[in-house]
């Protein structure tokens, strides 16, 4: 699949004035705003273009991250969105921020490519965000224990990966993981504390040096 | 295998924003049709329904 370059005239002047309100709006503005671009986008697609546009990047980079590929990054994006359209009908608003049932589609189509071997899993890793995490995890921060981490890292099994990945390597809140992954802020924090462990011991196991 | 990638570069802001295409989108998401809408089903039943009364009381 490829896709031409956005054209401006795609977005009409009433979605682009929606758009700047959305972007001009409080927190909680927003979400009311969005709320009702939604009940628009319901019944005429063509209303979900602010949103289109908001959350295009967000989405982009979280799918960047975990491909290997940039192409195929803007391949699944596009997927995100045409299944987000398809399904809008069952989105119910319920005080989650729009922006979570988004990622959880952008995580099933990850797992669909990555089945369909259209991507490759991958970690995608900051040496600055590495070092901040090595020190959270108690590791002396040197070449050869980060080797040893990036080497373990993928033994992990992927939820837990998903959760080391999301409070470490990308510094997301308890909640927002917990609303991406479908679990509760305490059971997002349980999990990741278990995920810990669990890097720990096969760091340990896997470093001759210690 | 998981790969795992340190500083990969990241496509710039406008570059992701270049790619925006919604037109292509829109395109891909397919119609709803009649069918699946819970107005056909209750045109299809109240006319079913109608039509049994019809022929039981022979009007």
């Amino acid at each position: 699949m490829k896709y031409q370059d956005c054209k401006p005239e795609c977005l009409t002047l009433k979605s682009e004035a929606m758009f700047t309100s959305l972007q001009s709006s409080s927190h909680y503005g927003g979400h009311i705003d969005e709320v009702s671009i939604i009940e628009r986008a319901k019944l005429n697609p063509s209303h979900f273009a602010p949103l289109y546009k908001k959350y295009h990047e967000m989405i982009f980079r979280y799918i960047f991250k975990r491909v290997d590929e940039e192409e195929a990054a803007f391949d699944i994006t596009s997927c995100v969105f045409v299944k987000a359209l398809t399904y809008l009908h069952r989105y119910e608003h319920r005080g989650l921020p729009f922006s979570s049932w988004l990622f959880r589609i952008a995580k099933s189509e990850l797992n669909q490519s990555f089945r369909d071997k259209k991507a490759q899993r991958t970690v995608s890793i900051d040496s600055i965000q590495l070092g901040k995490a090595m020190e959270e995890f108690n590791i002396d921060d040197n070449e050869h224990q980060r080797e040893v981490l990036l080497k373990v890292l993928p033994m992990l099994k992927d939820k837990q990966l998903q959760l080391i990945e999301m409070r470490f390597f990308e510094k997301r809140s308890f909640r927002e993981i917990g609303e991406i992954l479908e679990l509760t802020e305490n059971n997002a924090k349980v999990k990741t504390f278990r995920a810990l462990i669990k890097l720990k011991e096969l760091y340990t196991k896997h470093n001759p040096q210690k | 295998m998981i790969k795992c990638l340190i500083d990969r570069k990241m496509p710039s802001k406008e570059n992701v924003a270049k790619r925006q295409d919604f037109d292509a989108v829109l395109k891909k998401v397919p119609r709803n049709y009649p069918i699946n809408s819970p107005w056909f089903y209750g045109a299809i039943g109240f006319s079913s329904v109608l039509i049994i009364i019809l022929l039981i009381f022979r009007i």
